[in-house]
């Protein structure tokens, strides 16, 4: 009576493993995207309040409503797949970052309580992936190679999808990474996994990848077909985020640099994890697994596992040397990536400071 | 009506506004509206009635010439005056066109209390308001709903209520029957003389002839140039077909019977239609 | 091709069905919200608490029994509020943590999750399902699970506008309150907007649409949604200066805090505590 079998199914195949459930993160990674998306909110007001003052709520509202509405649009690809854009860099070309970031946000949690896509621990999470990485980094890219091209430019379409693109394809980067340091980070005494259970090594390909192939590409199309239609149907519209330029340039430009720097440093370096892991899982050769696994048929064996996940100096299997280390340098990654987003903050709140007095 | 001199609330003096710089919504347009009347602008879809309810209402400014009200010239300036605004928009209300638009709460309730919230009153003070206003029109039973779940009738009565809190004297109405089942009109027109008999001003802005009788004692016409094309009473303008159907607001049709006569006839809306034998 | 094109030609009628859905969906037609259960007798504002806390001992818990009587815990609120547990049961298990279910499966194996060899499905290639992996996916399942069910449950007990209201006890400053419930109330306004566009379109369509016109069409629905939406806003805003908005957000909510809120707060507080030192 209350479940109908289509409907609930439906709701259930536009999930998108963008949108992150609880259970899959650590309450510390939780907290974290929280530190994250409180202060880009504060930011995000302040910077609104002056630029958009009393308008700001009604168009928040119906471009968080857009957006919300749009992540349910079926995009086609070339081939017979279809699926769904997140809308963050259409958003911000339009809006400008900070009304994006905001209204983003918004969509966000509606669905989390809506449809439950999306945990409401790990909303702050998933405002840093989709609401605050896909604008800012789409925008900047977008007025990067846009420049001063005219706003019915073939450029600005092109422009649009790359931004698109890339900016979907970092945030699954993010998503693959945030994934992938649960089991390294967080797990029972022994080494179970208690969340999100895949190393770097495959949780990153596995989001990155299909994102690659498929959903930035719909990101991509959708958000440069949409600049493509409003160049015809509604100028206005773009000439809005345009207007606003003059001001925008000084903050777009200038101001995201350390954001823009800060993602490529984030680019880098996970490569680099990758590297790490992979020579970890490159050593599970099967021989050597199955000969892991004869040694673990003695009883005693489940705390010794294996080498690569096993946490404490306490169980020394062999070849756990390099383990430490690369623990290590996975927190450190993680609160790299926390003081790089959290200055990058602050900068941008210090450059905004003087422009509203 | 007691043989004093009313009061003007509105003197509008050539007044000329556009959205886009190129096309006018109006073209130096004059009238002035007073205390207690019920005035109908009448016009076709576009002739601007519906731009100069937002001008009066301060939402939008006059480009060339000026309004004032009660004396005092609106600007954008004055309306961003604290107690002038505090005043204004407390005295006039605007029930706009689209529901849709002037509800945009997530529920009856909050709807309705949106204006009250907005004069800083006491919480008791704003829950009373809404439940005199819900009260008022019968709707108490709406009190939780989604404004999105609503009829259109019901919507008409929440963006009704959302104004009645606000207990203004002048009651600016864009097509305020457009839309509305017979039921929900004949409601609305009672809904309108009895705020009239406590004294409010209403102006409605309309292209309806039908009600035209029932809500205004004085019309005002605007034409296509979006100017005011005339002035008078309802029984005025309804005898002047060839101004109604000037201004868009009447159109004259033939027909063809089975009888191979030729019959024209103006549709003014009204029930009863004028016959012409054309031989 | 051909099989690929009509797939293709699928994808408006696929978003007008989850459109569609979306409308007819059950929680926004708050049924539930309206029955004399034990939640939804409580103040919204006591039970974000609840759910806050509760939410917490299942993200914190390290002991899969602990997440189970969490678990369990669910059914007996959701028992108590009226909600029919086997559409409770379903509408978690069946749908919500599908993905999950996905995901859970590769983990199960050694060459994810080394551990002692529970079952041998294969030897060459070696496919082994381990004692941890059966461990790990029990916990992403059930951790899964229960924080969904908690979710749903908060969501099917306390009507949206409500809902929204509340989050002023966590401090959500007003001015997100006021645009939240706007957002909730357009949302409704721009898919039937969207709905129309699609059915319009659907009745005006006779053969099949290729990929890049359907692409195109999508595109331009998004677009004119845009437009609509930015326009929209404009008018809200009107309508909101108009009934004397002056920038500053006003949200006024009739909650009352009573004893059974602190009551059931505390308890949910407790069991929250209990779970965390347990499961620790």
């Amino acid at each position: 009576m209350y479940i109908q079998d289509t409907t609930q199914l439906m709701a259930m195949l536009h999930f998108q493993p963008m949108h992150i459930p609880d259970g899959y993160l650590s309450p510390l990674t939780c907290l974290i995207g929280y530190a994250v998306a409180l202060f880009f909110w504060w930011r995000g007001s302040v910077a609104l309040r002056s630029r958009l003052n009393q308008r700001m709520v009604p168009l928040l509202a119906l471009m968080a409503a857009f957006s919300f509405v749009i992540m349910m649009f079926n995009v086609p690809l070339p081939g017979g797949t279809t699926g769904h854009a997140v809308g963050g860099t259409l958003a911000a070309i339009v809006l400008g970052p900070w009304a994006a970031m905001v209204s983003v946000s918004i969509a966000l949690l509606i669905q989390a309580l809506f449809f439950g896509d999306g945990g409401l621990l790990a909303y702050g999470i998933n405002v840093m992936n989709m609401a605050v990485i896909i604008p800012f980094l789409g925008y900047f890219i977008y007025r990067t190679i846009s420049g001063n091209s005219v706003l019915t430019s073939t450029r600005r379409v092109v422009a649009a999808f790359i931004a698109g693109y890339l900016a979907l394809t970092i945030s699954s980067l993010v998503a693959g990474t945030e994934f992938g340091l649960q089991p390294l980070l967080f797990h029972a005494a022994d080494g179970t996994p208690l969340y999100a259970p895949f190393p770097l090594s495959l949780s990153i390909p596995a989001m990155v990848i299909p994102h690659m192939a498929v959903a930035s590409i719909i990101e991509g199309l959708a958000t440069a077909l949409v600049v493509a239609y409003l160049q015809r149907a509604n100028l206005p519209i773009l000439e809005l985020a345009g207007g606003q330029a003059t001001d925008i340039t000084a903050l777009g430009l200038r101001q995201l640099v350390p954001m823009w720097i800060g993602m490529a440093i984030l680019v880098i370096l996970t490569p680099l994890g990758l590297l790490a892991s992979g020579t970890a899982w490159g050593e599970w050769g099967q021989d050597e697994l199955a000969q892991v696994l004869g040694t673990k048929a003695i009883p005693q064996g489940i705390s010794q596992a294996f080498g690569g996940i096993a946490p404490l100096p306490d169980y020394s299997v062999p070849g756990l040397g390099e383990v430490p280390g690369y623990v290590m340098s996975a927190v450190v990654g993680v609160l790299l990536t926390a003081i790089l987003i959290l200055g990058v903050g602050y900068l941008l709140s210090r450059r905004a400071a003087p422009q509203k007095s | 009506m007691t043989g004093m001199q009313r009061e003007t609330l509105f003197e509008i003096e050539q007044v000329v506004f556009s959205y886009d710089q190129k096309n006018l919504a109006l073209n130096g347009v004059s009238l002035e509206i007073f205390a207690g009347e019920r005035l109908a602008i009448l016009g076709s879809n576009g002739s601007g009635k519906s731009t100069l309810l937002k001008l009066m209402d301060g939402l939008y400014f006059a480009q060339q010439g000026e309004i004032r009200y009660r004396g005092t010239r609106l600007t954008s300036e004055l309306l961003n005056q604290e107690n002038f605004a505090f005043g204004f928009r407390r005295a006039v209300s605007l029930v706009f066109q689209d529901s849709d638009v002037q509800l945009f709460s997530p529920s009856v309730w909050d709807e309705v209390a949106f204006a009250p919230l907005q004069l800083d009153l006491a919480p008791a003070e704003v829950e009373a308001r809404v439940a005199e206003a819900l009260g008022g029109l019968n709707i108490t039973t709406l009190r939780d709903r989604a404004p999105h779940r609503l009829s259109g009738g019901e919507k008409k009565k929440v963006a009704i209520a959302s104004v009645l809190s606000l207990r203004p004297e002048i009651w600016l109405l864009d097509e305020p029957t457009a839309g509305l089942d017979p039921r929900s009109q004949s409601w609305l027109i009672d809904f309108i003389q009895e705020r009239w008999r406590q004294g409010n001003t209403i102006v409605t802005a309309t292209h309806d002839l039908d009600v035209l009788d029932d809500i205004a004692d004085r019309v005002i016409v605007f034409n296509e140039m979006h100017r005011v094309e005339a002035m008078g009473t309802v029984a005025e303008i309804l005898s002047d077909e060839e101004l109604l159907v000037r201004c868009n607001l009447a159109h004259r049709h033939r027909h063809y019977h089975f009888d191979d006569v030729v019959h024209e006839h103006h549709h003014l809306h009204q029930g009863e239609h004028q016959h012409t034998h054309l031989e | 091709m051909a099989k690929s094109n009509n797939a293709i030609a699928g994808a408006v009628e696929r978003t007008l069905a989850e459109v569609t859905a979306s409308i007819e969906n059950n929680i926004f037609a708050e049924e539930m919200t309206h029955k004399p259960g034990m939640l939804q007798g409580l103040d919204p504002r006591a039970k974000i608490l609840m759910f806050l806390a509760l939410l917490l001992a299942i993200s914190l818990s390290r002991s899969l029994p602990v997440l189970l009587g969490l678990y369990i815990f669910s059914l007996l609120l959701a028992w108590l509020s009226q909600v029919p547990l086997g559409f409770f049961i379903k509408r978690v298990w069946l749908f919500m943590p599908f993905f999950t279910g996905i995901i859970a499966i590769p983990a199960l194996f050694s060459f994810i999750t080394p551990g002692n060899p529970l079952l041998v499905l294969w030897s060459n290639p070696l496919l082994v399902i381990t004692d941890r992996g059966v461990m790990t996916a029990a916990f992403l399942l059930l951790r899964v699970g229960a924080s969904v069910s908690m979710g749903i449950l908060l969501v099917l007990t306390t009507p949206w506008n409500a809902l929204l209201k509340a989050l002023s006890v966590l401090r959500v400053p007003k001015v997100f309150i006021l645009t939240l419930g706007m957002t909730y109330r357009y949302i409704y306004l721009l898919l039937h907007t969207a709905n129309d566009m699609f059915l319009a379109r659907k009745s005006r369509i006779v053969g099949r649409m290729d990929s890049a016109g359907e692409r195109r069409w999508i595109a331009a629905s998004m677009g004119g949604l845009l437009s609509r939406s930015f326009d929209l806003s404009n008018d809200v805003y009107l309508a909101m200066l108009s009934r004397g908005y002056r920038g500053e957000a006003r949200v006024a909510h009739t909650f009352a805090f009573t004893t059974r809120d602190w009551l059931w707060t505390a308890v949910a507080l407790a069991v929250a505590v209990v779970a965390i030192y347990l499961g620790r």
